[in-house]
């Protein structure tokens, strides 16, 4: 199982690397009072439980709001620059918020309330991030 | 109470520049200084020594400020950080005074973000969340976070460019009136939409300048400061107010988006304690990190209704000639980026008077909001009548 530096200190993150490296989106959701959260927790932040479990979503989001990110704020990300990052929400995990990039073609034309299709790479340090593509 | 009546009784800033050549902690000394001078004080006459709980203790701690002044700490507190804690300043002064834990207190905060490698982005790199799910999106920066608010607002309520444009057109005017502003040269909105488009729809004008310096304050009772050396500056009201949510989730999963809850609760507490309402308000120091949040913030303070605030901007005027002058230093966006303690240094000094061009005329009480995401701090100043 792929780990970062953060989530060596925060095993509630892994779930989430885990179901991406096998071409899943999921969340924390809470089997006692039926919701979701994200950020990953210890406890359910709504009913405290610990009886938590990772589910699955179908793939399509819905664009909340994005940036073009245009200036290096992240000096690795100088010669990538102009980037998308988008924040989407998913019909069967609501109140999840994901910060994502939104990729491929189309991005000038990209507007709040598209449908957005996740898209999985695998970074150099063996974990794979989500992004996600126009439907 | 008059006894337990709080009053600001010196104030101290250093220059505000983009790269000073003196370390944090000799900026802080130099602040402290000026602070003490301005009131009238020695060393031997503070008992109570208040920062902010994050930024200072790890960076110019109490206990090293204690020992570079000989302070003796009947009193030692910091909550809340950066802009949040800056005007909350007075909640430590009314309750050590009341409890008669101390008499007078010095509260100081300064950063050198414009000489620190990682600046203000580097900040953000203690929430775990962040590091782990946004960090590797290229999301690190404070500006993509406003970024993204500023565009769904823009959805919602009809916003445009050049009404970003005009907050920071008009702040810039009154930055201009202020001898140690940083932000030298006029900005028409011409300018304004000239300038790099950072992060969409955000540009650089659309952002906090960054700054390496301190301020600090003096505060004492008002009985004790009315024998100081400047007119005391009543604290007429403080509040607090936040959210439960943590700094890695604020930005994109608060249910609200865009709001900050914290700035109502802070704001109705405050003027419940002064005995004042929002109308009574001569002139406002808001957080204004980026054009977007100060707007947001005349909306959540309440000086308007929730999308309105582009609309108020246009009908009141937010100038030093304005129906409500909103940040007549040219705040965090045109004057200093100190994390808004210099907001409470400019109001101060508008209510002790003869600021010349940039003075609000019949200055008589105003209101600090301090945004440290999701906390929010409110202090309410009035000049002292007796």
């Amino acid at each position: 199982m792929s780990t970062t530096v953060a989530s060596e200190a925060n095993p509630e993150f892994d779930g989430f690397f885990t179901h991406a490296a096998a071409g899943h989106v999921a969340f924390p959701h809470c089997r006692a009072c039926g919701r979701f959260h994200w950020y990953p927790m210890p406890r359910c932040p709504h009913c405290r439980s610990i009886d938590l479990a990772w589910r699955r979503v179908s793939g399509p989001a819905t664009v909340l709001s994005f940036t073009r990110v245009l200036h290096p704020f992240d000096p690795s990300r100088a010669g990538a620059l102009p980037y998308v990052v988008g924040l989407v929400t998913f019909a069967d995990a609501p109140g999840v918020r994901l910060v994502t990039n939104i990729v491929g073609a189309g991005l000038d034309a990209l507007r709040i309330g598209d449908t957005v299709t996740p898209v999985f790479r695998a970074e150099t340090d063996g974990h794979t991030a989500v992004d996600f593509k126009r439907a | 109470m008059s006894s337990q009546t709080v009053a600001i009784a010196g104030i101290g800033a250093t220059r505000p520049t983009r790269r000073s050549p003196k370390s944090l902690r000799a900026l802080v000394v130099e602040a402290i200084e000026a602070a003490l001078a301005d009131a009238g004080l020695e060393p031997s006459d503070i008992d109570g020594v208040v920062s902010d709980g994050l930024v200072m203790p790890t960076t110019v701690p109490r206990d090293w400020v204690a020992a570079q002044f000989g302070f003796q700490r009947r009193y030692d507190g910091g909550m809340s950080f950066g802009g949040a804690a800056s005007a909350t300043a007075p909640l430590h002064a009314q309750l050590a005074i009341s409890h008669g834990l101390a008499h007078t207190l010095v509260y100081y905060f300064g950063v050198d973000w414009g000489t620190r490698a990682s600046g203000p982005y580097g900040f953000h790199d203690l929430y775990a969340g962040k590091m782990t799910f946004e960090k590797p999106h290229g999301f690190t920066g404070q500006p993509q976070y406003f970024a993204l608010w500023a565009r769904r607002y823009m959805h919602e309520f009809g916003l445009t460019e050049a009404d970003l444009g005009q907050i920071a057109v008009t702040q810039r005017q009154s930055a201009l009136l202020h001898p140690d502003s940083q932000a030298t040269r006029p900005m028409s909105l011409g300018d304004y939409f000239a300038s790099r488009v950072v992060s969409d729809p955000l540009r650089v004008a659309d952002c906090c300048l960054i700054t390496d310096g301190a301020c600090a304050i003096v505060m004492t009772s008002l009985e004790r400061a009315r024998d100081m050396a400047q007119p005391p500056i009543r604290v007429l009201g403080t509040g607090f107010g936040s959210e439960p949510i943590s700094g890695d989730d604020v930005f994109t999963q608060a249910g609200g988006m865009m709001r900050i809850p914290g700035a109502r609760i802070a704001t109705e507490r405050a003027l419940q304690q002064a005995g004042v309402t929002l109308s009574d308000v001569d002139f406002a120091e808001l957080y204004d990190c980026f054009t977007i949040s100060c707007l947001l913030q005349i909306e959540d303070v309440g000086f308007c209704k929730r999308g309105e605030g582009a609309a108020f901007i246009r009908e009141t005027g937010i100038g030093i000639d304005g129906r409500l002058p909103i940040n007549t230093h040219g705040g965090l966006l045109s004057h200093s980026y100190l994390l808004g303690v210099e907001h409470v240094v400019e109001a101060v000094r508008q209510l002790r008077g003869n600021l010349g061009a940039r003075q609000v005329a019949n200055a008589e009480i105003g209101l600090v909001g301090g945004l440290s995401n999701p906390d929010y701090g409110v202090m309410i100043l009035g000049r002292d009548h007796r």
